[in-house]
C-alpha cells in the first residue's frame, strides 16, 4: 500500500530534538509479542475522539484502500479470515474471523475449504449467512475493488469477472453450501499469500443487498463490535456499537471498550496536536509537525508511542531511459546516497533507521545485508549499511559513460520530499550528473512517476506493506506483470522487468503454499539479486509515532493496522 | 430600462459559462491530473482502471466531458467528488454555506461597527493625537495576515494559556447555530474576531479619508455658514455621504467573503465553510467540487456586480443607454 501522500508532509529535519526521552519504542518485535488480553468490562464506555486533517474518501470496505480507513474496518468489519489482536508479531497472524477455522487445504493448495460460523448477524439484524459470502468476492469485482485485479485475479472464474464485472459471478471460485454452511475458494494456481489476502478489508462480508456499485458515503452494514453511524468526509465520521455484536473470537473480533469512536476531519496537524495536548481528542492521525516534536518529547513523552513499520522510502531509477538504463550508473546512486543524512531529513534515527535491502526489517524473508555501503559490495555484502562510498560512486559514474547527463528528481511537494530531493541533487551533482529537482503536488506525484510517458528518471516514494509477504514488496514493485508503459497505474517504476527473477518469484510464491520458511530463504535470495542490479536505491524504513491524550490508556499496537482504536480505554 | 437587464444578465451568464470552461480546461491540461488512477487506487490492474474511467465518462471527449458535468452540476445536482467518492458534491456546498455566512456576517457586524465608530472619532476628534492614534492601530490591522494572527489567536486560546484564563475556549470546528447558539458563539468569537480586524483596519482609513474630504466641500461650508451645529454636520451630512462609498466597499467585500475568501480563517479555525471546501479540493485536486465552488464563488462576484450596475441604471439614467 502507498501511503496518502497528503499525510506524508511536516516531519522536518530538526528532530535530532525529537529528545531520547520518548519512551514506548518497541525495538524489538519477538520479545514483546503477545495475545490480547481478556476483556475488562468495568473499564468500558465513553468516547474516543481521533482527528485529522482530511477524510480518506470512500467509506466502502471493498474499496478503500488507506491505512486511514483500514484501521477502522478491523474493529468494524469481518472476512472469513483476519489479521489476529495482540501485540507485536502476533498481529502478523491470521486467525479465522466469520469462519469456524482455518481453512482446509486440498487440491495441491488450490482448494480452501471453509466454515461459517452460525448465529452472527450483520448491524440492521438479519444473519450471516453463505450467500451473503459469495455475493461480497463477487462485489469486489463489481465495484472494480482496486485490488481486484492483483489480489483476487487467482479466484477461479476472476478473469471473467474483471472484463465484465457487472455480471460477475463465481459459481466455481466461491462455492456455497447453505445446508452444510461451507464456503469452498478454487483457485487457479498455487499462492503463498492467499490467507492475507482473505484477510484484508477487501474480503470482508458485506450483506448480499450490498450496492453493486462503490457506496461511498452510504454505510454498509458490519458484522464487527462497531457499526457506523454517519460519514461526512467534511465533518467527521461515527462509530457507535453494534447492538448485535457478541464476541466469538477474541482475537479476530474482540468486544471494543468505548462506546463511541467519532474521527473529526479539517484540523490541521499543528491543531490536532493541541487538541490532543488539551484532552480534547485522544489520538491524532496526522505526522506530527516539526516544530512540535520537542514540546511533546520533552512535556508529553509518556503519551509518545513510536513503533516500527514495515514500510520504505525509496527511490526507482527508470531502468528504460538514460542515465539509469546502466547498471553501473544505479549502483553509482546506490553507494553515493548518504542513508544516514535521508534520516536526518526525515526527524531523526527515533523515527526512522537506514537500509539498504529491498524487504524490510522484520518482514517475512528479509535478511540483514547491504551490498552498498563503503567496503561492500552486492556479491559481498555487509550486515549494515555503515556509510556512502562517494569514490566508489564517482568511479562507477565515470566507467558507465554517463557523467555529465543531466537527471530529474521528481519529489513531492511537501517540506521533507522537497528536503529530500535538495539532497539527492547535491549528491546526484557530485558524482558527475546534472541534476534538478522536480517538486510537484503530492497527490498526483504518486501517479505521475508511474507513467512512462512522463519519463520520470529517478524519484522518491513509499510503500507500505499490504500484507506480511515477502511477494507484496518483490513482487509487486519488481515484477513484469507491475509494469504497463503509458499507464498512471504502473506500480513498477522504475520499469525493470528480470524475465528470469520473475520465473524464480512465481517458484518461491508456489513454494510459500506449502513450504513458507523454504520460501522465504528463496525471497531473501531474491531481495540480494534484484539489488546487485539495483533498479532502485532504497533509503530508510520509517517508525510510527502515535501521540496520544493523557487520559487514553491501553495503546496497543499492530504491525498490520496500526493502534487498535476499539481497544482504547478512556474510562 | 428591460433591454440593459436582459443585457446585463446575459453578459453575466457569458462570463460563468467562460469561467467554468477555463477551470475545466485548466484542470485537465494540468500534466499527470488524470484522476482515474487515484480513483481506481494503489496498484490497480489495467482493466480496473479502464472501468474506473468509463464509469466517471473519462475516455470521453473534452466537450462531451464538459457536457456531462455541467449537466450533472446543474440540471441531475448529482455531481459526485473524484476523491471522497460517492460524496455529492451539492451537498457538501450547502451545508458549508451557513459555515461561512455565520463567519462573515459575524466579523461584518464586528468590523462596520468599529469601522464606524473609529472612523468618525478620527475624523472628528478635536483632540490631536486620537487621530494619528487610530490610523496607525488601523495600519497595524491591515498588516497582520489573518492566517499569522488566527495562529497566533490559537497558541494562546488552545495552547498557551488554554489552561487558564482561555479555559472556556472550546475546541476548534464550527457548531450549527440550529444545534447549539451559544456553543454557535463561543466557537465563532475569536475566528469573527481575527478576521475583523483586518477590515476594521480598511474602513477606519477609508471613512476617515472620505469625512475629511466631504467636510471640505462647498456646501458643507454654507451649512456652517447657515449656523448649523458641527455634530449636524458630522452626522447627517458628513458621515451620511461618506457611508456611501463605504456601502459599495462592502457590498464587494462582503460579496467576495461569502464567495470563498474567507479561506485563510477557515481553514486556521477548523470551520467547515465554503473557503475550507475550496482549499480541500485544490489540494486533492478534486474537480467537481473545485468546479462547485469556483462557479458559486463567481456567481456571488459576478451577481454583485450586476446588482450594482442595475442600481447605477436606476439611479443614473446616463449608463442606460452605455
Amino acid at each position: 500500500m502507498h501511503r496518502r501522500p497528503l499525510i506524508i508532509k511536516a516531519v522536518l529535519a530538526t528532530t535530532a530534538l525529537l529528545v531520547s526521552a520518548i519512551v514506548g519504542t518497541n525495538a524489538s518485535l519477538a520479545a514483546d509479542s503477545a495475545p490480547l488480553a481478556p476483556y475488562d468490562a468495568k473499564k468500558a464506555g465513553g468516547t474516543v475522539t481521533l482527528v485529522a486533517q482530511a477524510a480518506a474518501g470512500t467509506l466502502d470496505p471493498k474499496v478503500n484502500y488507506t491505512a486511514q480507513f483500514w484501521q477502522l474496518y478491523q474493529a468494524s468489519y469481518d472476512g472469513l479470515l483476519t489479521f489476529s489482536y495482540g501485540t507485536g508479531a502476533t498481529t502478523f497472524n491470521v486467525v479465522p474471523d466469520l469462519a469456524e477455522a482455518l481453512p482446509a487445504v486440498s487440491n495441491g493448495g488450490k482448494t480452501f475449504t471453509f466454515k461459517l460460523r452460525k448465529g452472527i448477524k450483520f448491524s440492521d439484524g438479519k444473519p450471516v449467512t453463505v450467500a451473503d459470502v459469495k455475493a461480497s468476492f463477487e462485489r469486489i469485482f463489481k465495484v472494480s475493488s482496486p485490488t481486484a485485479g492483483s489480489f483476487y485475479n487467482g479466484i477461479v472464474g476472476a478473469d471473467v469477472c474483471l472484463k465484465t464485472p457487472a455480471t460477475c459471478k463465481l459459481d466455481k471460485g466461491v462455492v456455497v453450501d447453505a445446508a452444510t454452511n461451507t464456503v469452498v475458494i478454487n483457485i487457479i494456481a498455487p499462492d503463498d499469500a492467499i490467507l492475507s489476502k482473505l484477510a484484508v478489508p477487501h474480503a470482508v462480508i458485506n450483506p448480499a443487498s450490498a450496492p453493486s456499485k462503490d457506496a461511498g458515503t452510504t454505510i454498509i452494514p458490519t458484522t464487527g463490535a462497531y457499526m457506523y453511524k454517519s460519514y461526512d468526509p467534511n465533518k467527521s465520521l461515527v462509530m457507535v456499537r453494534n447492538p448485535y455484536f457478541k464476541e466469538w473470537n477474541h482475537n479476530a473480533q474482540p468486544q471494543g471498550y468505548p462506546d463511541q469512536i467519532i474521527f473529526k476531519f479539517g484540523i490541521t496537524p499543528t491543531a490536532q496536536v493541541t487538541a490532543v495536548e488539551n484532552n480534547q481528542a485522544n489520538w491524532a492521525f496526522d505526522p506530527i509537525p516539526a516544530d512540535r516534536l520537542n514540546e511533546i518529547g520533552t512535556k508529553y513523552a509518556s503519551q509518545v508511542h513510536i513503533n516500527p513499520l514495515t514500510a520504505m522510502w525509496y527511490l526507482p531509477m527508470n531502468v528504460n531511459l538514460a542515465p539509469f538504463n546502466n547498471v553501473k550508473a544505479r549502483q553509482a546512486v546506490n553507494y553515493a546516497i548518504d542513508r544516514a543524512n535521508m534520516v536526518k531529513i526525515f526527524g531523526g534515527t527515533q523515527l526512522a533507521a537506514p537500509v539498504c535491502s529491498f524487504l524490510p526489517p522484520n518482514f517475512p524473508g528479509h535478511v540483514d545485508y547491504c551490498g552498498y555501503t563503503k567496503g561492500a559490495t552486492p556479491a559481498k555484502p555487509a550486515k549494515a549499511w555503515a556509510g556512502p562510498d562517494l569514490e566508489l560512486a564517482k568511479k562507477l559514474v565515470k566507467e558507465s559513460g554517463t557523467a555529465g547527463q543531466a537527471v530529474g528528481i521528481v519529489v513531492s511537494d511537501d517540506d521533507v520530499n522537497k528536503q529530500m530531493g535538495v539532497y539527492l541533487q547535491s549528491v546526484l551533482n557530485s558524482i558527475g550528473y546534472k541534476a534538478t529537482v522536480k517538486p510537484i503536488s503530492g497527490n498526483i506525484q504518486f501517479t505521475y512517476i508511474q507513467n512512462t510517458k512522463n519519463k520520470v528518471q529517478i524519484s522518491v516514494t513509499q510503500w507500505y506493506q499490504d500484507y506480511p509477504a515477502a511477494s507484496d514488496f518483490l513482487d509487486v514493485l519488481l515484477g513484469c506483470a507491475s509494469f504497463t508503459p503509458k499507464s498512471d497505474s504502473s506500480i513498477n517504476m522504475a520499469g525493470y522487468c528480470n524475465k528470469a527473477l520473475d520465473v524464480k518469484m512465481a517458484k518461491a510464491k508456489a513454494l510459500g503454499a506449502t513450504d513458507p520458511v523454504a520460501a522465504n530463504k528463496m525471497w531473501g535470495e531474491i531481495d540480494q539479486e534484484v539489488m546487485a542490479d539495483a533498479p532502485v536505491a532504497v533509503a530508510f524504513t520509517p517508525k510510527q509515532l502515535d501521540f496520544i491524550s493523557s487520559g487514553t490508556k491501553n495503546y496497543l499496537f499492530s504491525l498490520q493496522y496500526k493502534m487498535f482504536v476499539s481497544q482504547l480505554i478512556v474510562k | 430600462m428591460l433591454a440593459f437587464v436582459t443585457r446585463r444578465i446575459s453578459a453575466m451568464i457569458f462570463v460563468l459559462v467562460s469561467i467554468s470552461i477555463l477551470v475545466f480546461l485548466i484542470f485537465f491540461a494540468t500534466p499527470g491530473v488524470d484522476p482515474a488512477a487515484r480513483i481506481a487506487g494503489r496498484n490497480a490492474d489495467q482493466e480496473t482502471l479502464a472501468q474506473v474511467r468509463h464509469s466517471f465518462e473519462l475516455d470521453k471527449p473534452l466537450p462531451i466531458r464538459y457536457l456531462s458535468m455541467m449537466r450533472h452540476l446543474f440540471v441531475s445536482q448529482d455531481l459526485t467528488s473524484y476523491v471522497n467518492r460517492g460524496a455529492k458534491v451539492i451537498p457538501q456546498l450547502t451545508q458549508a454555506i451557513p459555515a461561512t455566512l455565520s463567519l462573515v456576517i459575524g466579523a461584518a457586524i464586528i468590523w462596520l461597527g468599529l469601522g464606524i465608530f473609529f472612523g468618525i472619532k478620527a475624523a472628528s476628534s478635536r483632540r490631536k493625537w486620537i487621530d494619528p492614534t487610530i490610523g496607525f492601530l488601523g495600519i497595524i490591522g491591515i498588516s497582520l495576515p489573518v492566517y499569522w494572527l488566527g495562529e497566533v489567536v490559537n497558541l494562546f486560546t488552545q495552547a498557551k494559556l488554554h489552561n487558564s484564563v482561555f479555559r472556556w475556549v472550546p475546541q476548534l470546528g464550527y457548531v450549527g447555530i440550529t444545534d447549539n447558539p451559544f456553543q454557535w458563539f463561543l466557537h465563532l468569537l475569536f475566528p469573527w474576531l481575527t478576521l475583523a480586524v483586518l477590515y476594521a483596519g480598511i474602513y477606519v482609513r477609508v471613512l476617515r479619508n472620505e469625512i475629511r474630504m466631504v467636510m471640505s466641500e462647498d456646501y458643507i461650508k454654507t451649512e456652517r455658514a447657515k449656523g448649523a451645529s458641527e455634530t449636524r454636520i458630522l452626522y447627517k451630512h458628513a458621515t451620511r455621504m461618506s457611508l456611501i462609498t463605504l456601502v459599495s466597499l462592502f457590498g464587494l467585500d462582503f460579496g467576495s467573503l461569502v464567495g470563498g475568501y474567507a479561506l485563510l480563517t477557515e481553514v486556521v479555525f477548523g470551520i467547515q465553510g465554503v473557503g475550507r471546501l475550496t482549499y480541500q479540493s485544490l489540494q486533492n485536486f478534486d474537480l467537481p467540487v473545485i468546479m462547485a465552488t469556483v462557479m458559486y464563488a463567481s456567481f456571488f462576484v459576478v451577481f454583485m456586480n450586476a446588482l450594482v450596475d442595475v442600481l447605477y441604471a436606476v439611479l443614473d439614467p446616463r449608463v442606460r443607454r452605455v
